[in-house]
C-alpha cells in the first residue's frame, strides 16, 4: 500500500476526513448567523438618525453576503452527504 | 571564550576516553540522550504547524493557562529547553505577551520534572534498552518517508529510541565505573557539599545544554550509589539553574520581548535554587513524609530525588505567581525598549529576529506583524499626503469635518518619508521572507506569497499618493469650486477607506469586517468618473479647464489604484488569520460582477 493511500485510510478510520469540512462548514454557519444578526440591527436602526442611502447599501451587502454563505453551506453538506454515501 | 571552552572540553574527554573505556561508555549514553533529545525536538517541530496559533491563542490569555500550557507541553516533549526556545519565539513574533511567556516558562520548570519521575520509575526499573532498538528500526523506516506526518513520527520514534538507549549506556556505564573508581568517596556533607555539587550540576548543564540529561545522569549514578543522596539533590538544583543558559543563547538573537523572558527565567531559576539550598532540610523532611505517604521505600533514593525535583519547583512557582506582575514591571525597567523613534531618525523592524526562525507559524506571524507595522508607517504618510490629521481620520467625526482641518500648510516631503519609514522596513520583510521561506511548507508559502505582494500594495499605496499630493494641494485652495469639489471627494473617499481599515484592523467581529470590506470595493468605483459621467459634465459644461480635467483623470486614477491596493492589502494581513473569514478565503468576497450589480442599484436608488 502506498504512503498516501494508507494515510488516507488511516485518516478515514480515525474520521479526520470529515475535519477540513467539518471546519469549514463551522465557519459559514458562524458567519450566517453574524450576518443575520447584523441584518437585524441595521433593520432596526432604520430611521434613527442614520442616512438611509447609507442604510439601503449596507444592507443589500449583507443580503448579499448572507446568501453567499448559504450558498457556500448548501455545497458543504452536499459534499458531506456524497462522502457519507 | 569559546575559542578555549570547546577545545578544552574535547581534550578533557579524549583523556577520559584514553584512560577509562567506563567513562567512554557514560559519555557515549550522554551523547546518545543528546542526540535523541534533538531528534525529538526535530519531530515535535514538524507537528507544530498552523494549529499551533490557535492552540496558543486558546491556552495562554490566562496566566494560570499559559502555565497549564508550560506543563503539559513540557511532559510530552520532555525538553524545558525547547519549550523556552519556542515562547521565545511566540513572544518575539508578537504571538503571545511576557506575562503569559513567563507563564508558560513556569509550567516548563514544573513539566520538566516529570523526566526525573520516568526515569526513575520507569527508566531504571525496565530494560528499557530493549524497547530502544525496535523503536529506532521503526522511526528510521518512517524518516525516509515522504509524507511530513510519518517523517514526523520517524523522528519522534528514533528520539525516544536514543534516549532509552543513552540511559542504557550511562546506567551500565556508571555500574562498571564504580569497579575502577567509587565516586562516592568524593561525596562532601552540609552546606560546602551543597554549593560545591549545586556548582558542578550547573556545570555540567550549561556544557550539555540540558537539564533533563544532567538529571538522567544524575539519577543513573545515585541509582548505582556513585553519588550521594545529598550530592544529588544539590545537582538537581544546579541544573534547574543551569537550564537558563539554553534561553540566555536563544534570547540573544530575539528581540526585547525575548531577553526579557530568558531574564525572567533566570530570576525564577535563581530564586528556587536558592530557596531550595536555603530550606534544603525542610524539603528533604517534606520529601520523606510525601514519599512514605505514597508508598516509595525509605532508600529509594531515585524516586525521592523525583519527588524533591517536583516539590522544589513547584513551591518556587508557587511563590513567584503572585510576583509576575512585578516580574514584567522590572524586567521592562531593565531591558528597556528603545524609545519611539521620533522626527527624522529611521524606523526599523520590530519582530524580525532569528528567534521566530525556529517554526514556520512564529516566522509567519513574525512577517504579518511587521507588515501591520509597516501598514501603519504607511498610513500616517498617507493620512499626511492628504493634508489630513492621523487623529481626526481614526475618530468619529464627520468625514467632511475631517477634510476642513489640514494636517500642514505645506507638503510634506514623500520622498524622505519613504526612505525613513517604508524602504527599509518593506526591504527587510522581503529578505527576512526569503530566508523564512526555505522552512516553510508548502501551504505556508502560497500564504507568505500573497503577504509579499500585499506588501508591495502598501508600497504601491504610498508611491501613488506622492503622485497625488501635488494636485490635492493645488486645488484645495482653488477659486473654481466645481474642482476644489472633486479633490475634497477624493480626500474624503480616501479618508473613509483608511477609516474603514483602522476598524477592520481592530475588531473581530467577522460582520463587521465583511460590511467593511464590500463598503469599500463599491465606494472605490467612484473614482471611475469616465464611467460615471462625471468626468463628461464637469467638461460640456465648461466647468473646469482641460489642464484640470487631465489632472482629474489621472488623479482619479491614482485615488482608484490606492484604495484597490489598500483593500487587498487589509484582506491579506488585517483579518485574522485563525479567523472564520480566512478560513473561507476567497469565497465569501463579493467578486467583480457583484460589485457592478451593487454599484448599479446603489445609483438606481
Amino acid at each position: 500500500m502506498k504512503v498516501k493511500k494508507f494515510i488516507a485510510k488511516a485518516k478515514e478510520y480515525l474520521g479526520l476526513h470529515e475535519f477540513d469540512i467539518k471546519g469549514k462548514r463551522k465557519s459559514v454557519t458562524i458567519l450566517v448567523e453574524k450576518l443575520r444578526a447584523k441584518d437585524e440591527e441595521l433593520r432596526q436602526n432604520k430611521g434613527k438618525n442614520r442616512d438611509e442611502k447609507e442604510l439601503h447599501e449596507e444592507l443589500e451587502i449583507i443580503d448579499l453576503h448572507i446568501k453567499k454563505a448559504e450558498e457556500i453551506l448548501t455545497k458543504l453538506n452536499k459534499k458531506k452527504a456524497i462522502e457519507e454515501k | 571564550m569559546q575559542k578555549i571552552f570547546l577545545p578544552t572540553i574535547l581534550l578533557v574527554l579524549a583523556y577520559g576516553f584514553w584512560i577509562s573505556p567506563d567513562f567512554k561508555e557514560i559519555s557515549a549514553g550522554v551523547a546518545i540522550f543528546l542526540f535523541g533529545m534533538l531528534s525529538l525536538e526535530e519531530g515535535f517541530k514538524t507537528f507544530s504547524g498552523g494549529a499551533l496559533e490557535k492552540v496558543l491563542q486558546k491556552s495562554t490569555d490566562k496566566v494560570y493557562k499559559s502555565i497549564g500550557f508550560g506543563i503539559l507541553s513540557t511532559t510530552i516533549m520532555q525538553s524545558s529547553s525547547l519549550v523556552s526556545i519556542l515562547t521565545i519565539s511566540f513572544l518575539s513574533a508578537g504571538l503571545i505577551g511576557l506575562s503569559e511567556g513567563i507563564g508558560i516558562i513556569f509550567g516548563a520548570n514544573i513539566g520538566t520534572t516529570t523526566g526525573a519521575w520516568l526515569v526513575a520509575g520507569l527508566g531504571l526499573k525496565v530494560k528499557i534498552s530493549a524497547y530502544a532498538m525496535p523503536m529506532l528500526v521503526f522511526g528510521v523506516i518512517f524518516i525516509f518517508q515522504k509524507s511530513k506526518a510519518l517523517k514526523g513520527i520517524g523522528y519522534i520514534l528514533t528520539g525516544l529510541g536514543f534516549l532509552f538507549l543513552g540511559i542504557h549506556y550511562m546506567k551500565d556505564g556508571f555500574e562498571a565505573f564504580k569497579n575502577t573508581l567509587d565516586l562516592s568517596t568524593y561525596a562532601v556533607s552540609g552546606f560546602k557539599g551543597l554549593f560545591i555539587f549545586t556548582g558542578i550540576g550547573i556545570l555540567a548543564t550549561v556544557v550539555m545544554q540540558s537539564s533533563h540529561a544532567t538529571l538522567v545522569l544524575i539519577i543513573t549514578a545515585l541509582s548505582v550509589g556513585q553519588i550521594s543522596y545529598d550530592n544529588a539533590l544539590a545537582l538537581a538544583i544546579g541544573a534547574n539553574v543551569g537550564t537558563t543558559i539554553t534561553a540566555i543563547i536563544a534570547s540573544m538573537s530575539s528581540n526585547i520581548q525575548g531577553k526579557r523572558l530568558a531574564g525572567a527565567h533566570l530570576i525564577f531559576n535563581l530564586v528556587t535554587g536558592l530557596i531550595a539550598i536555603i530550606f534544603i532540610q525542610q524539603l528533604m523532611q517534606s520529601v520523606d513524609w510525601i514519599s512514605t505517604k505514597v508508598g516509595i521505600a525509605s532508600d529509594d533514593y531515585t524516586l525521592k530525588l523525583a519527588v524533591f525535583h517536583t516539590i522544589f519547583n513547584l513551591i518556587g512557582v508557587l511563590i513567584m505567581i503572585p510576583f509576575i506582575g512585578k516580574l514584567v514591571t522590572v524586567l521592562e525597567k531593565v531591558f528597556k525598549s528603545e524609545p519611539a523613534k521620533k522626527g527624522k531618525s529611521k524606523d526599523t523592524v520590530r519582530y524580525l529576529n532569528e528567534s521566530v526562525l525556529a517554526l514556520p507559524s512564529t516566522s509567519m506571524a513574525a512577517i504579518i506583524q511587521e507588515s501591520r507595522h509597516l501598514y501603519e508607517n504607511a498610513f500616517e504618510i498617507i493620512t499626511r499626503g492628504l493634508n489630513l490629521k492621523k487623529a481626526n481620520v481614526i475618530s468619529s467625526m464627520k468625514l467632511e469635518e475631517v477634510i476642513q482641518i489640514p494636517y500642514s500648510d505645506k507638503p510634506i516631503n514623500i520622498d524622505e518619508y519613504y526612505n525613513r519609514k517604508i524602504k527599509g522596513i518593506y526591504g527587510e520583510i522581503i529578505d527576512f521572507s526569503t530566508k523564512a521561506q526555505a522552512q516553510m511548507p508548502h501551504d505556508f508559502i502560497e500564504e507568505l506569497y500573497k503577504i509579499k505582494l500585499a506588501n508591495r500594495d502598501i508600497v504601491e499605496s504610498v508611491k501613488g499618493i506622492k503622485h497625488l499630493q501635488k494636485n490635492l494641494i493645488k486645488y484645495q485652495s482653488s477659486p473654481n469650486e466645481k474642482i476644489k469639489k472633486q479633490y475634497d471627494k477624493i480626500r474624503i473617499g480616501l479618508a473613509e477607506l483608511l477609516r474603514n481599515i483602522n476598524i477592520i484592523a481592530t475588531t473581530d467581529e467577522e460582520d463587521v469586517i465583511i460590511l467593511l470590506l464590500s463598503k469599500a470595493k463599491i465606494h472605490a468605483q467612484r473614482y471611475d468618473i469616465l464611467a460615471n459621467g462625471t468626468l463628461d459634465t464637469l467638461i460640456r459644461n465648461q466647468l473646469i479647464t482641460n489642464e484640470m480635467a487631465t489632472s482629474l483623470m489621472n488623479d482619479s486614477t491614482y485615488a482608484y489604484n490606492i484604495s484597490q491596493n489598500l483593500i487587498q492589502m487589509a484582506e491579506v494581513i488585517l483579518i485574522d488569520r485563525t479567523g472564520h473569514i480566512k478560513n473561507l478565503e476567497e469565497e465569501i468576497h463579493i467578486n467583480e460582477e457583484e460589485i457592478e450589480n451593487l454599484v448599479d442599484k446603489k445609483e438606481e436608488s
